[in-house]
């Protein structure tokens, strides 16, 4: 995670019924922080368009299925090389632009002759499961971890922070390339092939395992913050338990550094993720799988250069998306923060 | 022939383009799309194939004598630049085998024999430093060279018998490894064992006995096998049996600076970057019936991938007007933009290489001939052609031996060519028969992004005839290792091999012989049948090469037919495309590569 830079450089409303504030007109009283956010939120085009970009992303991953039945056509079967007249001797498409026809709406796979369309819907699906089931356990993990660190102090402080360190300090790409063989050959018999559910889950774990610290590093310092304030002391006086002074007064206000950095971590999450089926300890063939689509695109756009278009295009404006909406999160939750 | 210690010599084809995909979409247009489909590029793209067996022939006398005959067209003069991908893992003659260095040797390293490719791509093995291919007597078992006058060394002094044995003497020293160690072993015996004739090379000034290796003069070297060996001419054509001068031989350093005795010399050499080479004035070009001195310099460069080579060659500016390179293929991938460029008709070939792929079948984990008979239709081998790149990176492959051997016929057991993605409904029939439907196969691959699509291919169409695949992706770095292990738990993997010269001797024991079964042999299917043995043994002892050559070919297919020891997929093609400014680029047919020794600048 390198966007911790990214989050908000001013401290977050201070007291948990700070309604007065927001440009707006006098608000009526009686509203939660939660819904000015929202109003604030709806009222910022470029989020609420990014935030539409990054729901019809799920949604075409949800019902990936769905389209493929429509659409009549699947990830896996090798249209080009089943038909002939679509692929040419070197393995291209025949028709130009990668193969574009009425049938195939994105073209066709050089070489193995997939739809191209299908290919990235289900690769879409692959990595937003990936990347989403990743991020919500490195959320949880930094939440708990680093609330924890900030909130006990002392030596429990000093040894998660040494921990967190540790991690930090572990090259994650090469850990990646190193970690994954060695899960495979642990629960896979030598004469069996990896399922794919295997290959999803270790990916899953190596990305929650190194991915987790960024977060908590940045709600320890919060945290560090928030409880000499008022009103901590105050709820402390009055004899709450730690957990009551966790969950009711320190969690409201984390709420906009975990919203914002999660925000980020996720597109983060997916590039990495595609890099590393770029560089094959990924997701393999037959999966389909976005960041594969990359590498093979990047082979192929010498002659095929429509085949990379769609992945590209698409992964870009997942990204971009992803990030918009992140800021306008920020600035819904921070409005003194403008852009 | 007995146990040679053979190496394969291909090398993957993995060209990592790493490129960030943002950027190409952004200038992405939709100028993409690919070509006709109906074979018209085909007749302009892969050339005729010159690699048959009728081209290979052993020369005479008078084809032995220089000077090698004048390139057309040819001026002395010029830098040539040479791109290659990976840097030469050897200079030193003694521990070449590689096709990259086998190729660069021939420019400063001579050797007894050579090969001598005319214009039309036929290829004779002819006497290089020596008069003639040599001459045998005593049943096959002796054969003497005589050195031809005026031979010299890059400091004028005279190449004598004395230094070819040096030459050969080394090889027994403990640090040559990487050679064919052909001559040593028929010399002294097989495997390892030939060392202890000499345990410490020459160097401490004990020499081979002249019982075995014999120079009773300056000009003549006489060889005592202890069997026949009719190839004898095809073996002293390695780049080991040449001369090496006593006073210059710096042992392990010899590797960064050998002494020439070919056109050209070290000038200069950053191990792992570059290496430059100039006129050797004292080589005559009267004594050479193979080489040329046109160009002044080669400079050669290391880390060009295969992308970045066709790149430069296809822009065709500036210096890359006089580059070419030995063994960097046109990027499968690029294939179609340099058949479609007319400007590179005039610079550029494909010609079949004397290596061939297989799909070899663990026969320790396959016992049923009929299962392994079912893989063999099955196994869908112009799909993988297809996923290696297409027409311009391989041809189908019908039987275990290339149309470069001697002997070569085309022979189709299992019909191939009529069905280029298997016959399931006969494999499935077979396995029906034997009562194996739905058995599992472990189809091991190296982890790389060609052999991913590659087992997706093999797997649906094994899939199809009614196996059960299960795909084991190996690490590419530790793949040979983990193939080549007798006791992997692989049951089928693919295997490729190249012949050393045009005579199955090369390719059938080595990869067939069960007593070569061992970790880290070529007899990756560890077929182990002591008749076919037997019938290996007969036919090594038969005297006469071309006689030997159509019992190779039917023994091969006898293997093929009745143990299916493993699937030939297809022959390798090499695709080389080279500078506008440069002329006399040829193919090499025996290395597989593109020949520099008459290349010049126009």
């Amino acid at each position: 995670m390198t966007s911790a830079s990214r989050t908000p450089s001013q401290t977050p409303p201070a007291v948990p019924s700070g309604a007065a504030e927001g440009g707006g007109p006098a608000a009526p009283e009686g509203r939660s922080p939660g819904q000015l956010m929202w109003r604030r939120f709806k009222r910022d085009r470029p989020g609420v368009v990014s935030a539409c970009v990054v729901a019809f992303f799920f949604l075409v991953a949800l019902a990936a299925p769905l389209i493929s039945k429509v659409y009549g056509k699947d990830p896996t079967t090798t249209y080009g090389i089943d038909r002939p007249g679509l692929l040419n001797e070197f393995g291209y498409p025949v028709k130009p632009n990668g193969g574009i026809s009425g049938d195939f709406w994105f073209g066709i796979e050089p070489t193995l002759g997939r739809d191209v369309l299908t290919q990235l819907v289900y690769g879409i699906r692959t990595s937003l499961l990936i990347a989403a089931a990743a991020t919500v356990l490195c959320v949880l993990t930094g939440i708990l971890i680093g609330v924890t660190a900030g909130y006990v102090g002392g030596r429990t402080d000093y040894f998660l922070g040494r921990f967190i360190d540790l991690l930090l300090a572990f090259p994650s790409q090469l850990s990646f390339i190193a970690f994954t063989p060695v899960v495979y050959s642990l629960f896979v018999s030598p004469n069996k092939e990896t399922p794919t559910y295997l290959r999803v889950l270790t990916l899953i774990l190596v990305l929650w395992v190194l991915g987790w610290m960024g977060m908590a590093r940045l709600l320890r310092g919060q945290v560090l913050s928030l409880r000499e304030r008022e009103f901590v002391e105050a709820a402390k006086v009055t004899g709450a338990s730690p957990w009551r002074i966790i969950t009711k007064e320190l969690l409201p206000n984390l709420w906009t550094p975990i919203l914002v950095q999660s925000t980020l971590m996720l597109p983060t999450i997916v590039t990495i993720e595609a890099g590393l089926s770029f560089i094959g300890v990924g997701i393999l063939e037959p999966t389909p799988d976005w960041g594969r689509m990359f590498a093979n695109g990047a082979h192929y756009y010498e002659s095929d250069i429509t085949y990379i278009f769609f992945p590209g295009l698409a992964m870009i404006a997942f990204v971009v998306a992803f990030n918009l909406l992140g800021d306008s999160v920020r600035d819904a939750f921070d409005p003194r923060t403008a852009r | 022939m007995t146990s040679a210690t053979m190496f394969l010599r291909r090398r993957a084809r993995l060209s990592a383009a790493a490129l960030a995909a943002g950027a190409l979409v952004l200038s992405a247009c939709s100028s993409g799309g690919g070509g006709g489909g109906d074979g018209d590029k085909q007749s302009q793209g892969p050339g005729e194939d010159k690699t048959t067996s009728a081209n290979y022939s052993i020369g005479t006398k008078a084809d032995s004598a220089g000077p090698a005959p004048e390139v057309s067209g040819a001026k002395k003069g010029g830098t040539v630049g040479v791109l290659q991908r990976d840097a030469f893992n050897h200079l030193d003659p003694g521990q070449i085998y590689y096709s990259d260095v086998l190729t660069n040797q021939m420019l400063y390293n001579r050797t007894l024999t050579s090969y001598k490719v005319d214009d039309k791509g036929r290829v004779k093995v002819v006497g290089d430093l020596a008069t003639d291919a040599g001459t045998a007597s005593d049943g096959g078992k002796t054969w003497k060279f005589t050195l031809k006058d005026g031979l010299k060394f890059e400091d004028g002094s005279p190449i004598t018998s004395k230094d070819v044995r040096w030459g050969i003497e080394r090889l027994y020293a403990p640090f040559e490894t990487d050679g064919p160690l052909y001559i040593p072993q028929w010399l002294s015996g097989d495997g390892n064992a030939f060392r202890k004739a000499l345990p410490e090379g020459p160097y401490d000034g004990k020499h081979l006995p002249a019982s075995v290796l014999d120079t009773p003069d300056d000009k003549t070297v006489i060889f005592h096998f202890a069997k026949p060996h009719a190839d004898t001419p095809f073996a002293t054509a390695m780049p080991n049996i040449g001369p090496v001068k006593a006073e210059k031989d710096t042992k392990q350093k010899y590797d960064n600076a050998p002494f020439s005795s070919g056109p050209y010399k070290v000038a200069d050499y950053k191990v792992g970057k570059s290496l430059t080479l100039v006129r050797n004035e004292h080589w005559d070009p009267k004594t050479d019936p193979v080489r040329h001195q046109y160009p002044d310099k080669f400079e050669i460069s290391f880390g060009h991938q295969f992308a970045d080579s066709t790149r430069r060659f296809l822009a065709d500016q500036g210096a890359d007007k006089n580059a070419m390179s030995f063994s960097n293929a046109v990027a499968p991938e690029m294939t179609e933009k340099v058949l479609g460029q007319s400007d590179t008709k005039a610079r550029r070939f494909v010609e079949i290489q004397p290596y061939v792929d297989y799909i070899s079948f663990n026969m320790d984990r396959l016992g049923d001939v009929r299962v392994r008979k079912a893989l063999a239709l099955a196994m869908p081998n112009g799909q993988i052609v297809q996923q290696m790149g297409g027409a311009t990176a391989g041809l189908l492959a019908t039987n275990y031996l290339s149309p470069a051997m001697d002997g070569y016929r085309p022979t189709d057991p299992f019909g191939k060519k009529k069905s280029p993605a298997g016959d399931p409904e006969k494999a499935k029939q077979l396995l029906t028969e034997a009562g194996k439907v739905g058995q599992e196969i472990v189809y091991a691959y190296a982890n790389t992004d060609v052999q991913q699509k590659v087992a997706v291919v093999v797997t649906q169409a094994l899939e199809r005839a009614g196996f059960k695949v299960q795909k084991k992706e190996v690490d590419s770095n530790t793949w040979r290792t983990a193939i080549a292990e007798v006791k992997n738990q692989f049951d089928i993997y693919r295997t490729s091999w190249g012949a050393d010269w045009p005579v199955s001797s090369t390719v059938v024991p080595p990869l067939f012989d069960g007593r070569q079964i061992a970790d880290g042999a070529q007899n990756y299917s560890h077929l182990n049948n002591s008749k076919i043995d037997a019938e290996i043994d007969r036919i090594s002892a038969i005297p006469d090469v071309k006689q030997a050559a159509p019992e190779w070919q039917k023994l091969a297919d006898r293997i093929l037919t009745d143990e299916v020891a493993g699937v030939p997929v297809f022959y390798n093609r090499q695709f080389s495309l080279w500078g506008s400014n440069l002329g006399g680029v040829k193919y090499h047919p025996v290395y597989g590569t593109a020949d520099p020794t008459g290349a010049f600048v126009k």
